[in-house]
């Protein structure tokens, strides 16, 4: 570790005192390459970064309110999207993957939507009733303001990197990475690569439990570390080519925006949730600086094949974001044409929404609690 | 030299007429077929390029549209909405004719209906609905 620039209490002082400097990550790897590390990671006391990909493991809990006469819901559907029975009478969560049986197209994700529209939403719910919850049926209409809570709360976020996608197949395949054309017909990526946040910050120096995020176009936090976090994987230059970690995040959904949260349906694969999310990253020494600034040609993952029905697929090799972003790839000998599901124009403009906010000061920097663990794989599941 | 393209509709009752072939013979055209849906019983689609002189291309035209063909220029039957579009490009990589492009500075979805073919591919990866696609 190199020696403490400063520290968050400095920055946040100077975000009050508004002659904070904050720049994107993209913009801190032009100053790095122009002016040299050393000057920038004095310069520069925060550094923001953005992504805006499909993420399923997404949701929300609500909690509708009492009903006269109340009711102890346990059968719930959504616009007719069934919602999680098993909790306290009038809570659910409602995760974005669930889907309309009538409709398989519609699912959690865009109920999430229709509310942050300020759509009104059919809520029909039934129970085998009690003594204390004597009703049996409801069917009413909700709204996000008509709501008694609605909360964001997302199990896994913003991996932390993120394999391409090929198939070498003879057929078409569908699959979360989008379509998948036959024999190399096209391969598709899914993070923001040189704005992407925890590549932008491998370690986990700023990122646990209490860090202030940007998430759906408002302020949430970072409440633990995602599900599958597992930083012990494969790297190339000390940061992660597969997976790595995650974060579970939450926040108002009240305060969010469907301009950052958006439903998705990948045919063949089912419904997601589009997540907005930016990390700002405190500058507290030069080791901090130089990993926030590696731009995307320093960026590396790994492209599968996932025509393979396995958990473990074949990797094909290991390819730049610089690569990926230039539209095309040679594998083999091939050029195979590239496609992101995870929009760079986005990520930008949240990196650049947090960074205004930070400037005006209407956004600090939250020291986390503790740092999300730094090592560590991922069980698996066995069958039989 | 002129270039257009159109999306000619058939009633059932012509679909037998040469249309294409007349084309080619009476005004002189190129004609390049980028789709056809043609079904004897319900009539049929054609989306069609043509190219040679100006004035020929509107004979042709108006020469089809006696017939009972109706013609339309192709524009407008692959629209992008920039307000549902999240400029992910999971359709960029799938068109066949690359008419859907990333801008290389700010990374907004491009499309260029002269190179489009009307295929109807992107409209349906798009994750978010964001092409609609009329054929
Ligand atoms: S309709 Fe086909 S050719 Fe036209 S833009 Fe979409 S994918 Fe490309
Ligand atoms: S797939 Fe849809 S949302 Fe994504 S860039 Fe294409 S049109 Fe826009």
């Amino acid at each position: 570790m190199t020696a403490a620039l400063r520290t968050y209490e400095d920055i946040n002082t100077r975000i009050e005192g508004g002659d904070v400097v904050v720049v994107t990550a993209e913009e801190l790897s032009v100053m790095v390459a122009e002016g040299g590390l050393h000057a920038a990671a004095r310069e520069v006391d925060a550094v923001t970064t953005g992504t805006f990909s499909p993420m399923c493991s997404s949701g929300v809990i609500l909690n509708f309110g009492h009903s006269d006469p109340p009711i102890r819901m346990q059968d719930i559907r959504l616009n007719g999207v069934p919602a999680y029975g098993g909790l306290a009478a009038v809570d659910t969560y409602l995760g974005a993957t669930s889907v309309s049986k009538a409709r398989p197209e519609y699912g959690g994700a865009h109920v999430i939507e229709a509310l942050l529209r300020g759509e009104q939403v059919r809520l029909d719910a039934s129970s085998s009733g009690t003594d204390c919850y004597p009703l049996h049926d409801i069917k009413t209409h909700v709204t996000l303001a008509s709501m008694n809570e609605a909360v964001l709360f997302n199990p896994r976020n913003a991996y932390q990197n993120y394999s391409a996608a090929v198939n070498t197949s003879p057929r078409t395949i569908r699959t979360y990475m989008g379509t998948l054309l036959p024999r190399m017909g096209n391969m598709t990526y899914a993070t923001s690569g040189q704005l992407s946040p925890l590549l932008k910050d491998p370690s986990f120096r700023s990122v646990g439990l209490g860090t202030r995020i940007f998430l759906g176009g408002a302020q949430g936090y970072v409440v633990w570390h995602g599900t599958q976090h597992a930083p012990a994987v494969r790297e190339v230059e000390g940061k992660p080519i597969v997976g790595g970690g995650t974060l579970a995040t939450m926040g108002a959904l009240r305060e969010m925006s469907p301009d950052f949260l958006r439903a998705a349906f990948f045919p063949g694969y089912g419904v997601t949730l589009f997540v907005g999310l930016g990390l700002p990253i405190p500058i507290l020494d030069e080791a901090m600086a130089a990993a926030a600034a590696v731009p995307d040609t320093g960026l590396y993952t790994q492209i599968v094949d996932y025509s393979v029905p396995h958990r473990d697929r074949p990797s094909l090799g290991v390819v730049s974001y610089a690569e990926l972003r230039s539209g095309s790839v040679s594998v083999g000998g091939c050029e195979v044409p590239t496609s992101s599901l995870s929009s760079y124009a986005k990520a930008r403009e949240i990196a650049e929404r947090l960074r205004d906010d930070i400037a005006a000061g209407r956004f600090l920097l939250q020291k986390p609690v503790w740092t999300l663990p730094p090592t560590g794989g991922r069980r698996t599941l066995e069958m039989g | 030299m002129e270039r257009k393209k159109y999306i000619l509709s058939f009633p059932s009752e012509i679909v037998e007429i040469p249309i294409t072939h007349t084309f080619m013979s009476r005004f002189g055209l190129w004609t390049n077929i980028l789709r056809a849906k043609i079904e004897p019983s319900s009539g049929g689609k054609l989306v069609i390029e043509l190219r040679g002189e100006g004035d020929m291309i509107e004979s042709a035209v108006r020469y089809a549209e006696a017939e009972g063909v109706t013609v339309r220029p192709l524009e407008h039957d692959v629209a992008v909405s920039r307000e549902l579009c999240v400029d992910c490009g999971a359709c960029v990589s799938i068109c066949p004719s690359q008419a859907l492009s990333l801008d290389p500075c700010t990374f907004r979805l491009v499309f260029e209906p002269d190179k489009c073919v009307v295929c109807g591919s992107c409209a349906e990866v798009c994750p978010v609905a964001a092409i609609r696609v009329d054929f």
